[in-house]
């Protein structure tokens, strides 16, 4: 009953946070001066269109960039009807983009996928190469073996992820004749699904699985690292070592059990993580995700696509929160009577 | 020749004179009789008519070759043969005249874009306009079988008999008035008026069809800027698929339907489903059928974009092959900073635009491995990097002193254009004012240099005359307001090579105490800052057309464009006739504006010339803006299987359509 009580309460500040973002998003998103057109119409008449000042009035109404800010925002999360009747963001439209010409789902669509698979790539990338690695390190403190995957863990956090990706797009290019850039080879990009095309696509995904999850990989190490060392030293892993427990079974059992907290308690920050986590990476290799589109979409005002793409993001790190904060109840019972108590 | 000129010119005064007495209306003249309408009669022999024809008229092959690509569907029905879809007097190119080979067909041409708007670049590259450039820069008929403009004032076109569009529905002056009618002059298409190169004098042209196969546009005055509008990398589309768009048009569909349909599309009116659907140069509606060579076939959003044959393509080589060569292009999204280890990986088969000399090495090294070469182009360009003082800024202290010639040129003369050009361009660039290139014709040496040699001496001297003479502790020049005389300069962020210009012209102006302050903007907003007379001055690139004729309108050099940074505010009230920004004041300036009137009302090409030059010396005189160094080479990758690429050329937008002109649909693999 309190946890029910609990969720409704969580509920009604989360819708009213993402109340808060999406005005705040929208109102940054139109701050610069100008809004897509103007951007557009330079553009015209550098390639030297001079018509184009005169159409920018009647396009401007067509889009209902003319409305007042206020309107704009009301209509957009469907709060009041817009040009075209009830349909925002509550209502389940996506609106529409000016710079593809299409409906925001059909640009994002396909992206927000791909930028699913790689993130998540990378996620499982550093937990399967982090883990071990860390209790390694932690049991075998000190050890060379400790002092050589510290080592390598501090170039992983300081080397500047872009320049790593070309460095190894060019090498992996040389030597195994993977094409540079992109999640497949240029050929497969209109062909239907087939085991080439997987293929080409789990051959393109090693560089940026690398590059994004190398960074997190070494910090991960270290926190881990420094996590079970707390433990490892407790009284109870004494005890339990006095009482016959094989080490396997003790480390994995107690030790390393309590030293996941922190990263239940991460959950809330890796789910957006793994929608807007890679948008430089994605830049530079040349990733058909969400990220490229966001920077774009801003660049050129190109308000309803990167609003949408904001929102989405928003709205992750909310529920993400909420999972990570229910998952840590459930699974430390200190939380729980910690909150029974207060 | 120059007498003849002007003894047609004479004689057609004298001939609209005399049927002014008469009171027959202008039209009259303009009227064909049965010989004209057919297309081969002479027109009046007192008018100075000019043909525009091939430069090389070759005989039409006895029998054509189609591409093997074609053959299926040809076999199966789903296209006629080949001489079933070329017009009757397909346009047969004469390749053995321009150093070209004879191709073979097939092929996929890999390029790249950086974002999917770039895709209009396909437009520009495939260059098919109703009369365009060749090579030497001499107008042709494209799209049209012939041209006949006389006095520049009456335009006949004549279409190709059988001419289609890539979806085999036919070309013909429907597709021209219904785009007049319907499109330039509706009011919910174009809510404020036609193109501006309908209008001369505030006077719409006269359109009449004569029939099937020819329009005719007519003015009371010459309108020189007409056919150099329509063979621009950006034309001005003066026609457009009828068959195609009609059903989209309130005139031709029930208005009820055509509003669901927009409501479908999430648009407020059947106007806005029109613009979108009615799509000639962006290549953003696989639908719209078109009469390039190439036809795309994606839609957008997606990462490999795929433009195939158009069946029904106009040109012919003379052993009577239907261009293009080449069976597909497979244009790629990709990020800018990866375009040069793309083609060192050997990953396209053409590709220019995006690279830059930075990556030259990269390009090199790569060459015998990938098995491509790279051509280095002159990029045709006033100045690589020019400075434009705003003559119309707001502050009223900036605003005399930037209107000062001698403060104009002491800026220029303190800059020594040989370190620029060692800095920024191996020292194989071009130094001197933002000026045409030696390659046009309108070029006169001394323009190059007047007023932009190195010469601090004279700087300070010139400066010292203008009355900035003390200065501030650290030796910065006063304004007479007791400011230091520090210049903001204004520049796109994005162009990295205009800021490293710029910090060394910061070390050169420091030497006669003037400070420079490098401001980097986005592009809209400089654009917007100038366009309100906010900036002092603005570095950007040069003349975007540095290789010019006569026949080209000199509006760049000519204070008639807002977008000018050197006198936005002039621009505007020039472009608004009248209604927004300030009239020009400076006497030469004044002069300038007259200059291109007097262009636009000409029809006599030395006249046209004569005008262009001293608008150039004019320019250079006055130091309207600061030139630098130009003839900056753009390095183009080309796949080693690729041929008829010329291995010199020149790379521009303007007027060349970068591979426009050097025409694409000949490019050919080998085996």
């Amino acid at each position: 009953m309190a946890l029910l009580r609990y969720l409704l309460r969580r509920l009604v500040t989360m819708l009213l946070t993402l109340l808060a973002i999406s005005a705040l998003v929208f109102f940054i998103i139109k701050l610069p001066p100008g809004d897509y057109l103007t951007n557009q119409i330079a553009e015209l008449a550098a390639e030297g269109d001079q018509s184009s000042l005169e159409k920018a009035q009647f396009l401007r109404h067509q889009f209902g960039l003319d409305l007042p800010v206020w309107e704009q925002y009301l209509a957009w999360i469907g709060l009041m009807p817009g040009p075209n009747g009830w349909s925002g963001l509550l209502q389940g439209n996506w609106g529409w983009s000016f710079e593809y010409n299409q409906p925001v789902n059909a640009v994002v669509g396909q992206a927000l996928l791909l930028t699913l698979v790689v993130n998540l790539a990378a996620v499982i990338f550093v937990h399967i190469v982090a883990i071990p690695i860390a209790i390694y390190s932690a049991v075998r403190q000190y050890s060379i073996g400790d002092y050589l995957v510290t080592f390598i863990g501090y170039i992983g956090l300081a080397t500047p992820s872009f320049l790593l990706a070309l460095v190894l797009l060019y090498y992996l290019n040389r030597w195994f004749g993977i094409s540079i850039g992109g999640l497949m080879d240029p050929a497969y990009a209109d062909q239907a699904w087939s085991m080439e095309k997987m293929h080409s696509i789990a051959a393109h995904l090693i560089v940026p699985t690398v590059v994004i999850g190398l960074a997190s990989t070494a910090a991960m190490i270290r926190r881990m690292r420094a996590n079970l060392l707390d433990e490892l030293q407790k009284q109870y892993v004494v005890t339990a070592r006095a009482k016959g427990l094989s080490e396997g079974r003790l480390l994995l059992k107690y030790p390393f059990r309590m030293s996941l907290n922190p990263f239940i308690a991460d959950i809330g920050n890796i789910l957006p993580h793994l929608v807007s986590g890679s948008v430089l990476v994605s830049l530079v290799l040349n990733l058909p995700t969400v990220g490229p589109i966001l920077l774009q979409a801003l660049r050129v005002q190109d308000q309803y696509l990167a609003g949408f793409i904001l929102m989405f993001v928003a709205m992750l790190t909310v529920i993400g929160m909420l999972i990570s904060d229910l998952a840590l109840a459930a699974l430390d019972p200190r939380i729980r009577f910690a909150g029974r108590a207060a | 020749m120059r007498t003849t000129l002007r003894c047609g010119l004479i004689l057609a005064t004298a001939a609209i004179a005399l049927c002014l007495a008469a009171g027959a209306s202008l039209a009259a003249v303009a009227d064909p009789d049965a010989s004209d309408a057919s297309g081969t009669g002479a027109a009046p022999s007192q008018a100075h008519v000019i043909t525009i024809a091939p430069e090389v008229v070759l005989p039409t092959p006895s029998s054509f070759q189609d591409a093997p690509m074609l053959a299926p569907l040809v076999e199966s029905g789903k296209l006629p043969p080949v001489a079933d879809r070329l017009p009757k007097n397909p346009l047969v190119v004469d390749l053995k005249g321009r150093n070209r080979e004879f191709g073979r067909y097939g092929g996929d041409l890999r390029s790249l874009v950086s974002k999917a708007r770039d895709l209009r670049l396909i437009t520009v590259n495939t260059y098919t306009r109703l009369v365009v450039y060749d090579e030497k820069l001499k107008l042709r008929p494209d799209l049209l079988a012939k041209v006949e403009a006389q006095d520049d004032r009456i335009f006949t076109f004549t279409l190709r008999e059988g001419h289609r569009w890539s979806d085999g529905e036919p070309f013909t002056a429907e597709d021209f008035r219904f785009y007049f009618e319907d499109i330039a002059n509706n009011k919910e298409l174009s809510p404020a008026g036609a193109e501006s190169i309908f209008f001369v004098d505030g006077k719409l042209a006269r359109f009449e069809v004569l029939d099937d196969l020819h329009v005719r546009y007519s003015w009371d005055k010459p309108n020189p800027l007409f056919l150099p509008a329509l063979a621009q990398p950006r034309p001005v589309f003066i026609y457009a698929p009828a068959h195609y768009l009609k059903p989209f048009h309130v005139r031709y569909a029930p208005p009820d339907k055509l509003a669901e349909r927009a409501a479908q599309a999430k648009l407020r009116s059947w106007a806005a489903l029109f613009n979108r659907v009615n799509d000639p140069y962006d290549n953003a509606n696989p639908d719209m059928p078109t009469l390039n060579a190439w036809k795309i076939v994606t839609k957008a959003p997606a990462n490999r974009f795929i433009f195939e044959r158009n069946p029904f393509f106009h040109r012919v080589d003379a052993e009577g092959r239907q261009l293009p060569y080449i069976d597909r292009l497979f244009i790629d999204l990709a990020t800018a900073s990866l375009f040069a280890p793309k083609a060192n990986a050997g990953e396209v088969d053409l590709l220019a635009r995006g690279l830059s000399m930075y990556d030259a090495p990269v390009l090199k090294e790569g060459e015998a491995e990938h098995h491509y070469r790279t051509l280095l182009w002159p990029i045709a360009r006033g100045s690589s990097y020019a400075l434009y003082p705003n003559l119309t800024t707001d502050d009223p202290v900036w605003r005399a002193l930037n209107r000062d010639q001698r403060f104009r040129a002491a800026l220029s003369l303190a800059i020594d254009r040989h370190i620029i050009n060692n800095a920024m361009m191996f020292g194989l660039g071009l130094e001197g004012n933002n000026t045409v290139m030696p390659e046009s014709p309108l070029d006169e040496e001394a323009n190059r240099t007047v007023n932009a040699t190195y010469n601090p001496d004279l700087a300070n001297d010139l400066l010292d005359g203008v009355g900035l003479t003390s200065r501030s502790a650290e030796g910065v020049r006063l304004l007479p307001d007791g400011r230091e005389l520090e210049i903001v300069v204004e520049v796109a962020g994005d162009s990295r090579d205009t800021i490293d210009a710029l910090q060394l012209i910061t070390e050169f102006w420091r030497d006669v105490g003037v400070k420079l302050f490098i401001k980097p903007q986005e592009p809209g907003v400089l654009r917007a800052r100038s366009y309100s007379g906010r900036t002092v001055m603005v570095a950007g690139p040069g003349l975007d057309n540095a290789i010019p004729t006569a026949e080209m309108p000199p509006y760049e050099i000519a204070p008639a464009l807002g977008e000018n940074y050197s006198w936005p505010l002039w621009g505007e009230y020039e472009e608004t006739r009248g209604k927004h920004g300030e009239a020009a004041d400076l006497p030469d300036a004044k002069r300038l504006l007259d200059l291109y009137h007097q262009w636009r009302q000409t029809s006599d090409g030395g006249e046209q010339t004569r005008i262009w030059k001293e608008m150039l010396r004019l320019n250079v005189k006055d130091v309207f803006s600061i030139g630098t160094v130009t003839r900056e080479l753009q390095p183009i990758v080309v796949s080693n299987r690729l041929h008829n690429v010329p291995e010199k050329g020149i790379f521009a937008f303007e007027p060349t359509s970068y591979f426009g002109v050097y025409r694409m649909e000949e490019f050919f693999f080998s085996e």
